[in-house]
């Protein structure tokens, strides 16, 4: 993992300053809000439907043990209250599906003392929010996966760095998110982001960046476009620069659902591509950003592997294995790049508790599984569980009995329980309706395991508002939240992929059909199920049986489980 | 960074661009004039940022550059590592406020990692010099 350096920790604590400075001027009555917001926003700070929401930066996923026990002591401190529901009672965080924590119920007036606590492990909530560059993605597995050409945190953690307060695109438009990867798989959905960036190999065996740009959820989901095929590594800055530079001067900003760079890229077509390529022609020669094999060999010798020796060979395992541990062991391991080795994710998707929440005992005890299995490091997942990435395989029986005591072994990974889903309407100021009463009702409905192996990978995913943090385009079976004269309404789309191997080219879900009322989602989302297990051919796929069918049969079935969205039986 | 009074003048002959207009396209009247005033017409509109940069880094421009508009004093750190020289800030902004987010820059931050249109080389050239 990166290690910061004493200019970096100066740098965070003096963030957290400025930040304490800003807030006791805004709680003082000299900063008005309209002024505060943005200020706010840039340090990870919205107001929500009951209290400020606190969003932590976990740059490119990587997670130390430390940080997550100080995160507890957070929750504990700031967040828990003495008042409400067991959900309002705070001390619990939510990781989102962008390598980002979010605590729920901190009161304004403590806030710059949790950002002091925060800086005090190397953390921060910089750029999580605003019209800015936002916190870097990666692929969950970088560094270990076995099918990984180029490890890309370094890369990863230079552009952070480069990105951190870069003073001229502190105000775009509109938010910018890059995601990076650096294996054959894409684990990142990089064509949903501003800019998804593939490391790769060039024909004579440098490295270098595939660049697209212009992905995005919200209202209008958009493909990101490849406009440059082999960016070399050390200008990927100055490539980046060009292309923030020319949104930053022409993207709309008369139209917030217009602002995204999505837009400016489809409306100009090739004359955005020409003006990047112009904007970086012009920057190369002179530009000081130019990354020096030095600097990149700084930053890549924070990221050896942790563990040096190959671990002891597993030993043959006698007698039946339980049904329990083998299936964890199918679906919540996976494979590493150095012999002896296995990732293993903890899952947070377990009936009774939200998709991705923790509490602040179940921070201790993951850092406990880190420190005693995965030297000290965590991974946070794009699809909102956490990941062990040094685990000795010999050690995977005593993890497995561990993480079942702490309740991560959950056996779920890729299966339909393995749901995304954003806080929706019961905490997020944005959301149109409630997410979490759908996850839970459908975490209800399939709680038989044998089910869940029978109906195999599949991605459930589910927003409660049309700014899309579930990723509701990108599921095979995505649930939309939408207002319809202030009551909540479910919109339900079929097909839509993240871009990985199992789900195809990314593209966008379909609608099957005018919303449904909350109480049928989850008859919905069974049917759709039914009907794939009655139509499928051998191996295939929940996705690959709605593409081989196309959406009308699912739409036929979803439609026959209407109760109240029913159309009036005519006489 | 100078603080420009709402009620003094700008500079006589300075060119004032609206943050819509292509600066490069106008080198040649900008390289003429002896101070530009870029406008903020909101604060987080930030392309007056990159038409500064531009200004500088490309055009070389050695001119005064002003940011005007509904300019605040927490911008103050961000303009001047783009560039700009004075700002005229928001009617109701305090000046002794601006006085001390002036004083403390760049401090609080010990630096800066983005080399800027200042001069200032990227924190990683200092590790490969």
């Amino acid at each position: 993992m990166y290690r910061y350096n004493e200019f970096d920790r100066q740098f965070v604590k003096a963030r957290a300053a400025q930040f304490r400075d800003q807030l006791q001027r805004h709680l003082a009555g000299e900063l008005p809000e309209d002024d505060f917001r943005a200020l706010r926003l840039q340090n990870g700070w919205y107001i929500q439907r009951h209290a400020p929401m606190l969003r932590v930066a976990v740059p490119y996923g990587a997670l130390a043990s430390r940080q997550l026990r100080q995160l507890a002591r957070l929750a504990r401190r700031h967040d828990l209250r003495d008042a409400g529901t067991a959900r309002e009672r705070g001390g619990f965080g939510h990781f989102s599906t962008r390598h980002n924590m979010q605590f729920n119920w901190i009161p304004l007036t403590e806030a710059a003392d949790a950002m002091d606590m925060l800086a005090e492990v190397d953390m921060h909530g910089i750029q999580t929010s605003g019209n800015c560059i936002r916190n870097i993605t990666t692929d969950a597995l970088a560094g270990i996966a076995p099918d990984e050409l180029i490890d890309p945190r370094p890369y990863c953690e230079i552009m952070r760095q480069w990105s951190t307060l870069q003073p001229e695109f502190a105000f775009l438009p509109r938010k910018f998110k890059l995601a990076v990867i650096g294996a054959h798989e894409d684990r990142a959905a990089i064509a949903w982001h501003d800019i998804g960036l593939q490391l790769h190999h060039d024909a004579a065996g440098a490295v270098g960046f595939r660049v697209f740009v212009g992905g995005g959820m919200g209202r209008t989901p958009v493909i990101a476009t490849l406009i440059n095929d082999f960016v070399p590594w050390q200008q990927i800055l100055v490539f980046i620069e060009a292309i923030v530079r020319v949104y930053n001067l022409h993207g709309r900003r008369d139209n917030s659902f217009k602002a995204r760079i999505k837009i400016l890229v489809k409306a100009e077509g090739q004359r955005f591509v020409d003006a990047v390529n112009a904007e970086f022609a012009a920057l190369l020669p002179d530009s000081p950003h130019v990354i020096p094999q030095a600097e990149f060999d700084r930053v890549a010798a924070h990221f050896v592997a942790p563990v040096r020796e190959p671990a002891t060979p597993k030993t043959a395992t006698t007698g039946a294995m339980p049904v329990a541990y083998s299936r964890w062991l199918e679906r919540n391991v996976h494979g590493h790049k150095l012999p002896g080795y296995r990732a293993v994710t903890l899952s947070l998707k377990r009936a009774g508790l939200p998709p991705g929440d923790v509490t602040a005992d179940q921070m201790d005890g993951a850092a406990d599984l880190a420190d005693r299995f995965s030297a000290g490091e965590l991974r946070v997942t794009h699809d909102q569980n956490l990941l062990l990435p040094w685990v000795a395989e010999h050690e995977l029986h005593a993890l497995w009995m561990a993480a079942r005591e702490g309740g991560f072994a959950t056996p779920n990974i890729g299966l339909l329980t393995d749901m995304i889903a954003c806080p929706g309407g019961d905490l997020c100021g944005l959301a149109n309706a409630r997410s979490l009463p759908i996850a839970a009702a459908i975490t209800e409905r399939f709680d038989d395991l044998d089910t869940l192996y029978d109906i195999g990978d599949i991605d459930l995913h589910i927003s409660g508002c049309i700014n899309s943090c579930g990723h509701h385009h990108s599921g095979h079976i995505g649930i939309l939240g939408v207002d319809k004269d202030g009551s909540e309404w479910y919109q339900v789309t079929l097909g839509g992929s993240d871009g990985s191997t199992l789900s195809g080219a990314a593209t966008p879900g379909k609608v099957i059909g005018p919303s449904f009322a909350a109480d049928e989602v989850p008859d919905v989302v069974e049917t759709l199920v039914d009907t794939y297990r009655r139509e499928r051919q051998a191996g295939e796929r929940f996705i690959d049986t709605v593409r081989r069918l196309g959406t009308p049969p699912f739409r036929a079935a979803a439609d026959r489980v209407r109760r109240s969205t029913a159309a009036p039986v005519v006489a | 960074m100078q603080l420009i009074a709402v009620s003094d003048a700008l500079p006589a002959h300075a060119l004032a661009l609206a943050n819509t207009d292509d600066v490069l396209a106008l080198a040649h009247g900008v390289r003429s004039a002896p101070a530009v005033v870029l406008n903020f017409p909101k604060w987080t509109d930030g392309r007056a940022y990159s038409q500064a940069v531009l200004l500088r880094g490309r055009l070389r421009y050695a001119g005064e550059i002003i940011a005007t508009g509904d300019v605040v004093v927490d911008m103050l750190p961000l303009l001047r590592r783009c560039g700009f020289d004075a700002a005229r800030l928001r009617a109701d902004q305090n000046p002794q406020i601006a006085a001390r987010v002036m004083q403390s820059l760049p401090a609080p931050f010990p630096g800066h990692y983005q080399g800027d249109v200042l001069g200032s080389r990227p924190r990683f050239a200092q590790f490969t010099a």
